[in-house]
């Protein structure tokens, strides 16, 4: 027996403990509840960091347990168990009970901590591989979270090859800086830009009547970029109780992603196949044409081009014969492919993970599509008892090819030219090779199709790395420093062109254009944490304290040529070139302390405080503080609890405050560059920055119950927000008598956002030969402006009397307004973001070898601000035209329901986009090692067939190709413009994947 | 207990030296895409003070054109064609109030911006140690000649309304957003009086060249000495305005007035199509029709026969030019010959006609008749004793000579709206519809009544 007196001098004060132990060996194999041996289980000494894992056979062995001490058995998938080792007692054989609830599942607290889910505080949502790709291949890991994650809201902007995926956690955080959260993988913060290509610049679509800046390109975002293969875990932190760690950055909240890893034991080799198809999910359709229809048509909508008696006479020229140009435009079926290897293993020491991908997509427009390369190798080793180290590393060559689609105003844009394109006139290519002129557009979409380029490029590089050291490793405490970083490099390139002897080109006073575009951006990030865990009077311990750095460069550039040589693609050889380029840098660095306290499992809080600066705002050198607090209470925990039918009640509440960053160039005021006869001159700007712009701050409060019955068969996680997000930053306008005519950025008001997250997950039937597992999830939310110090203000983009969103004190930023407007006030209609969403993820095992898998979600009470019933009026092609539901004798699509006509308001274009779509299915068969055992000798050791799809069924009324849609690509507002963007697509996969 | 303490201190100088000292600096990210005002108000260099000349030179082109075009219609000049919008020929002729949130404020922001512009040049210039004493007076002379020029168009379009004329500092952020309530038109004639002279009395000081190139539509005026006849014109105009014919005589006699000399002699304002630069705003293709400027029918009636002004100033349609039910003009102004013709600031052809009114008003009605003739033979009118004898040594009617001579000599050039006001002749304004009104002057655009509501 030996006696100590420990002291410890904790970063945040001094402790005294005492502690006696008596000690033996012991042993025993750890079980599942069918007793099958479960290889490679944690069996940890309780109050230590003294443990061992079990053998192929499930076996432990101990030495210097103490007398009644208590050992931890823990292995992923199963609920952590905890025994008292009796006096005397050297064999103990434990079976452990399959984590339904995922309880054991590790989230992240901290930049350098983590806790498992049955303590924490927060509602995280995390999503594993299997629930993320398990079931079908969504092309990007955003699309791939869609519906999974209760409290998010994410939406495609268009169904365009490659992505462009809007993600708002817990409604919006802001009203025109990014409301997207912070991505963090492998733990470093990576770029998720959305780059200008210009396609909607004047040259090309002419969506925008400038030449240079964007907002309606319909880019991806660069997520994208990222194989949804490589990633074991997605944790998704809300709300800033959960995100404040992230500090100045994470008032949207932060995704953080973790790559696979190798694990110890035999190489596995993993070969997939995936061979699929994308077609359209919808089409809006069409109608036919009489000679009355064509009166009527041109009295209500006389069009250029074309006479009533053109029409007459090309209507009585087709014979009947109709042409449906949206299955011809957008009826291909692309090819989808998917091949990965990845081979990973290790031993002891060292462990690896390798794999590479390639992903070959076709979309459903002739020459689109989208193609992703990716190698990974992800390497642990342990240097010594102390140093351990880890490296991540990621090549990506990811491509684009996305069309023209969305808004226009040269007739390019696909769908919206074919919006008025009546169904009796044949603008198909001509057996020549000629498109025929479709004179009202003056462009031939067809032509667009087949000869226009809208190509991104993308080479891209993360790297990250970390080291582990263990200054201190005692009994019952550790000491250690974790450093880490990394790089993430990319270079988007954009390649958008039109030939010269395109039809409305030619029409251009310089016919042909081409621009070419590079984006090059370089993150890096650096941390370094010092963590001490001690154990002291039954109170696990935990102080940290770190710095971190984080450093992001943009260079953005692009040449644009105006008047090509015949074929000529170089725009130096154009007749007008304008190039443009834009460099954007940004540090941030903070400072982190915290504390956490354990008691037994039964309580456990956390409090802490980061400290950032970032050279974003007006004062480089001001530390903003942004501290987080929080608590959970195990109950089933404590000993006055008794009870066979709740196996879980957690209370718990999270506090948070977290950051977001002004826009680049806020607070500057630059002098503009003029030409007056000849020479350069510079002049004062007439908009100027705010020298004392910071951080636009959010603070939530979050609060909920989580509870299992049935040792954890049926579990409930509840929680309530309530997120204000302080000094929004808007344009100010000014007395335009100073000459100035706005600040660009200025706090001007507080926005608020509560709501409700409830998840249940059950398993409902556990038998060997049927396993059903089921997840119910519930979530609303309710923004709303609660102070604003400048007068009501429209905000985002937006189409004028077609929806515009609005600033207002007691309404939600993200509501629809327009006509009619009474008493100078515009009237209010539904709001972008929806009312409620709930999803429905099901997983059956059964007959042994067949896997069932399928989510449902549904989104609720949401509105677009929609113009596609508008364009297919205007060009007399809407299905129900002719048709007059109204009986006042006016056809529909030449009723009020037409912009322009005397009763038409707003309320026509804010229409109800609420839907239900069963996202996910799919049917897995695993063939049994019997069948094939002998075919391969003893090499393969399984292989699984399957066919699932993405997007099956979508049930709205909606008018549109899809539901989700966004004109103006991610923004805080004034998203849910949807004008003809690239239709979505069902995708069907056959899956093959075998392991050797 | 050693060994933790052992392990804490290398554990924080591991740390530490991870976070070395400037781990913790975040950089002053100054704009790489663009200079800083920041960069010129602190010891600006002398490239930098002769760029922000050459950008003063281009900013004090804006406005005026707007202003053209919207007092030319309401003074009965011109009338705004527009096919698109019709409130170019109702709102503007009086058919209703005029909007203050409306589309008849463009001139507002322009001024008051080259205002602000022109003082952040003359902060930039008095705190730099790389120019000398007599060139920092230069660039205040010009600077503050600059914003008199735009303050009393800006005054004159407002009239009564005001402008705001107090700025503790116009480059302080802090105090944009406390500006100075508006003056009446008085008080701003006075504000602008003190500029001009602010403006002459530095010119005396500043040597005998400025620090920075002066562009090429300032050919004659481009040293302190020259420039400071601009001025005085200038602040001859102003002294019209606040009927002080002394003063207004005094700074005649030292401005470029030449009664013997070229009725355009004067500065002007360039235009080309290089990149960067602009085109000539008043520039009309001959016969468009999608928003022409055509000229009021009066005009072209009541001008008397032979002046050779109306052929140099307008250009007959093709087809005469209807807008809405407002009888059709059968001219449309025609001033420039191309888009890079440029646009006269102030001309000799203007300070004879000063001279002339000046005369009239002390009465020496022969310097006036002698000034006006010059005006009239170079339109190819005969001199008023063969063509009106009872003009002359009558004094009132030589004010209405004067008057008519101004309508046709500075036609679509900003004045004939001023001239019928400070004359208080709005009422011999001719209306073409009887639905039309004359406005006496701007309200205060609906920016600044929101401003001083919420604000003030």
């Amino acid at each position: 027996m030996r006696k100590r007196l420990l002291g410890f001098l904790l970063l945040s004060g001094l402790t005294i403990a005492t502690a006696w132990a008596q000690t033996r060996t012991l042993s025993g194999v750890i079980k599942d509840a069918s007793g099958k041996p479960i290889p490679g289980a944690n069996v940890v000494i309780r109050g230590t960091t003294r443990g061992t894992t079990t053998d192929s056979q499930g076996r432990y062995t101990l030495s210097d347990v103490p007398a009644n001490g208590r050992i931890q058995i823990s292995n992923i998938g199963f609920l952590a168990t905890e025994k008292t080792v009796s006096s005397g007692q050297t064999m103990l054989d434990i079976s452990l009970t399959e984590d339904v609830s995922n309880l054991e599942e590790v989230v992240v607290t901290g930049l350098a901590s983590s806790i498992k889910r049955s303590n924490a505080a927060n509602a995280v949502s995390s999503v594993n591989a299997d629930k993320l790709v398990g079931t079908t291949r969504p092309a990007t890991l955003d699309n791939a979270l869609a519906g999974k994650v209760v409290g998010a809201n994410i939406v495609s902007n268009s169904g365009a090859p490659g992505g462009g995926v809007s993600v708002r956690l817990r409604g919006i955080s802001s009203i025109n800086l990014t409301t997207e959260p912070l991505y963090v993988v492998d733990g470093i913060i990576i770029n998720n830009s959305q780059f200008n290509t210009g396609s909607g610049s004047r040259a090309f679509s002419g969506a925008t009547t400038t030449s240079n800046v964007s907002s309606q390109d319909q880019s991806a975002n660069r997520l994208a970029d990222l194989n949804p293969a490589d990633v074991e875990n997605v944790e998704v932190l809300k709300g800033p109780s959960a995100s404040a760690i992230y500090g100045t950055r994470a008032n949207a909240g932060v995704i953080v992603i973790t790559t696979k890893r190798g694990k110890s034991g035999k190489t596995k080799v993993n070969f997939g196949q995936d061979v699929g198809w994308a077609q359209a999910l919808r089409f809006l359709g069409s109608s036919n044409w009489d000679n009355a229809k064509i009166d009527k048509f041109f009295e209500v909508y006389g069009i250029s081009g074309y006479t009533p008696e053109d029409y007459k006479r090309l209507l009585a020229e087709s014979n009947g014969r109709t042409w449906d140009y949206e299955k011809l435009a957008f009826g291909e079926k692309g090819m989808l492919r998917n091949t990965r290897l990845s081979i990973s293993g290790g031993n002891e020491r060292t462990k690896f993970f390798i794999s590479g991908g390639l992903t070959d997509e076709n979309g459903i427009m002739k020459r689109t599509g989208f193609n992703r390369n990716s190698l990974r190798a992800n390497i642990d080793h342990k240097l010594s008892d102390r140093i351990d180290v880890s490296m991540s590393s990621s090549y990506i060559n990811s491509s684009s090819s996305r069309g023209f689609l969305g808004n226009d105003n040269n007739g390019v844009s696909i769908g919206y030219n074919i919006a008025y394109i009546p169904n009796f006139i044949d603008i198909t290519r001509r057996a020549d090779g000629s498109y025929p002129t479709w004179e009202y557009t003056g462009q031939n979409p067809f032509e667009i199709i087949d000869r226009g380029d809208n190509l991104d490029r993308t080479n891209r590089f993360l790297q990250s790395g970390s080291a582990t050291l263990y200054l201190m490793k005692k009994e019952k405490s550790t000491l250690k420093l974790l450093a880490s970083g990394g790089v993430d490099f990319l270079l988007t390139e954009n390649e958008t062109y039109f030939p010269d002897d395109v039809e409305f080109q030619k029409q251009r006073a310089n016919p042909g254009a081409s621009r070419f575009t590079k984006n090059r951006s370089l993150y890096t990030y650096v941390q370094s944490f010092l963590t001490y865990n001690t154990s002291v009077n039954g109170l696990d311990l935990q102080s940290q304290v770190g710095a971190l750095r984080n450093v992001q460069s943009l260079d953005l550039s692009w040449i644009q040529g105006e008047g090509l040589l015949a074929g000529q693609r170089n725009p130096l050889t154009a007749a007008v070139r304008t190039p443009d380029q834009f460099f954007q840098r940004s540090q941030d660095v903070a400072v982190d302390v915290s504390q956490e306290v354990n008691w037994k499992d039964r309580i456990i809080a956390r409090a802490g405080v980061r400290f950032d600066r970032s050279s974003l705002n007006g004062d480089n050198t001001k530390w903003y503080a942004f501290p987080r607090a929080n608590v959970a209470i195990n109950l089933t925990r404590f000993d006055f609890f008794q009870s066979n039918i709740i196996s879980q009640l957690k209370p718990r509440v999270a506090f948070g405050r977290t950051g977001g960053v002004p826009a680049f160039g806020n607070y500057f005021n630059s002098l503009g560059s003029v030409v007056y006869d000849g020479r350069l001159g510079a002049v004062a700007p007439t908009s100027v920055g705010l020298t004392s712009v910071g951080p636009e701050t959010a603070q939530e409060i979050e609060g909920g119950i989580d509870i299992g019955f049935f040792n954890n068969r049926l579990s409930l996680e509840a929680t309530y927000y309530d997120k204000t997000v302080f000094n929004l930053l808007n344009p100010f306008t000014l007395s335009p008598g100073t000459g100035v005519t706005s600040y660009r950025a200025f706090p001007v008001g507080n926005l608020q956002n509560r709501g409700i997250e409830l998840a249940l997950t059950a398993n409902p039937v556990n038998k060997s030969n049927f396993n059903w597992t089921t997840t119910l999830q519930f979530w609303n939310n309710r923004s709303k402006i609660t102070k604003l110090d400048i007068p009501e203000a429209y905000v985002g983009n937006g189409f004028g009397a077609f929806g515009r969103n609005r600033l207002r004190v007691g309404a939600s930023p993200t509501a629809w307004y327009g006509t009619p407007i009474v008493n100078g006030q515009p009237t209010m209609y539904g709001d972008a973001q929806p009312k409620f969403q709930m999803s429905w993820y099901n997983s059956v095992r059964f007959l042994n070898n067949f896997d069932f898998s399928m989510l449902w979600h549904t989104s609720q009470g949401n509105y677009n601000s929609s113009l596609n019933l508008e364009l297919k009026d205007e060009g007399g092609t809407s299905p129900d035209w002719g048709k007059d539901d109204d009986g006042d004798g006016i056809p529909n699509g030449a009723d009020e329901r037409l912009f322009g006509t005397p009763n038409n308001n707003t309320s026509y274009f804010i229409q109800n986009a609420s839907a239900i779509r069963l996202r996910e299915v799919a049917l897995y068969y695993n063939i049994p090692k019997t069948a094939f055992g002998k075919l391969f000798g003893n090499t393969v050791q399984g292989i699984r067939l399957g066919v699932s799809a993405q997007n099956v069924l979508l049930f709205s009324k909606y008018f549109g190709y899809d539901t989700e849609a966004s004109n103006f690509g991610n923004s805080a507002t004034g998203f849910g413009v949807d004008l003809t963007p690239f239709p979505s697509s069902r995708r069907t996969f056959f899956h093959l994947s075998v392991d050797f | 207990m050693r060994h933790t303490y052992k392990s804490l201190f290398v554990g924080s100088a591991l740390l530490l030296s991870v976070s070395s000292c400037n781990f913790f600096e975040v950089e002053k990210v100054d704009d790489p895409n663009n200079p800083t005002v920041e960069s010129v108000l602190n010891n600006a260099s002398a490239a930098q003070i002769a760029q922000l000349g050459v950008g003063i030179q281009n900013v004090m082109r804006n406005g005026f054109t707007t202003q053209y075009q919207i007092s030319g219609a309401i003074g009965r000049e011109v009338i705004q064609s527009a096919s698109t919008d019709n409130r170019y020929f109702t709102e503007i002729l009086g058919t209703q109030p005029l909007d203050p949130a409306g589309i008849f404020f463009p001139w507002y922001n322009s001024y008051s911006q080259t205002r602000r512009q022109a003082e952040i040049f003359l902060l930039s210039a008095e705190a730099t140690s790389n120019l000398t004493v007599e060139q920092k007076a230069g660039v205040r002379g010009f600077a503050r000649t600059v914003q008199a020029f735009a303050s009393l168009n800006l005054l004159n379009m407002m009239g009564n309304t005001g402008i705001r004329t107090t700025f503790t500092d116009l480059n302080n952020p802090g105090d944009l957003l406390r500006p100075g309530p508006f003056s009446n038109y008085e008080t701003g004639l006075a504000y602008v009086k003190s500029l001009v002279d602010d403006g002459a009395s530095s010119l005396d000081k500043s040597g005998a060249a400025f620090a920075f190139p002066m562009t090429a539509g300032w050919t004659g005026f481009t040293t302190p000495t020259t420039f400071r006849r601009f001025n005085r014109a200038l602040a001859a105009r102003v002294a019209m305005y606040q009927k002080d014919w002394a003063t207004m005589n005094t700074a005649l006699s030292q401005s470029f007035l030449d009664l013997n000399g070229s009725m355009t002699t004067g500065p002007t304002f360039r235009y080309s199509t290089t990149a960067g630069d602009a085109t000539n705003p008043l520039f009309q293709n001959r016969n468009t029709s999608g928003a022409p400027i055509v000229v009021q029918r009066n005009f072209i009636s009541e001008a008397e026969a032979g002046d050779t002004r109306l052929t140099a100033k307008t250009s007959r349609r093709t087809n005469p030019r209807a807008s809405g039910n407002i009888p059709a003009s059968e001219f449309e102004v025609f001033m420039y010959a191309n888009n890079t013709a440029p646009i006269s600031i102030i001309r000799n052809e203007e300070l004879i006609l000063m001279a002339a009114e000046v005369a009239v008003q002390q009465n020496r009605l022969a310097d006036a008749v002698t000034a006006l003739d010059k005006v009239r033979v170079a339109a190819g009118l005969q001199p008023l004793a063969t063509a009106k004898p009872t003009v002359v040594g009558n004094q009132a009617r030589l004010i209405d000579e004067v008057l008519n001579q101004r309508r046709y000599s500075l036609f679509y050039e900003g004045h004939r709206w001023f001239d019928m006001r400070r004359y208080d002749r709005l009422a011999q304004i001719p209306k073409d519809l009887p639905t039309h009104n004359v406005f006496r002057e701007f309200p205060k655009p609906d920016a600044e009544v929101q401003w001083d509501a919420r604000y003030k």
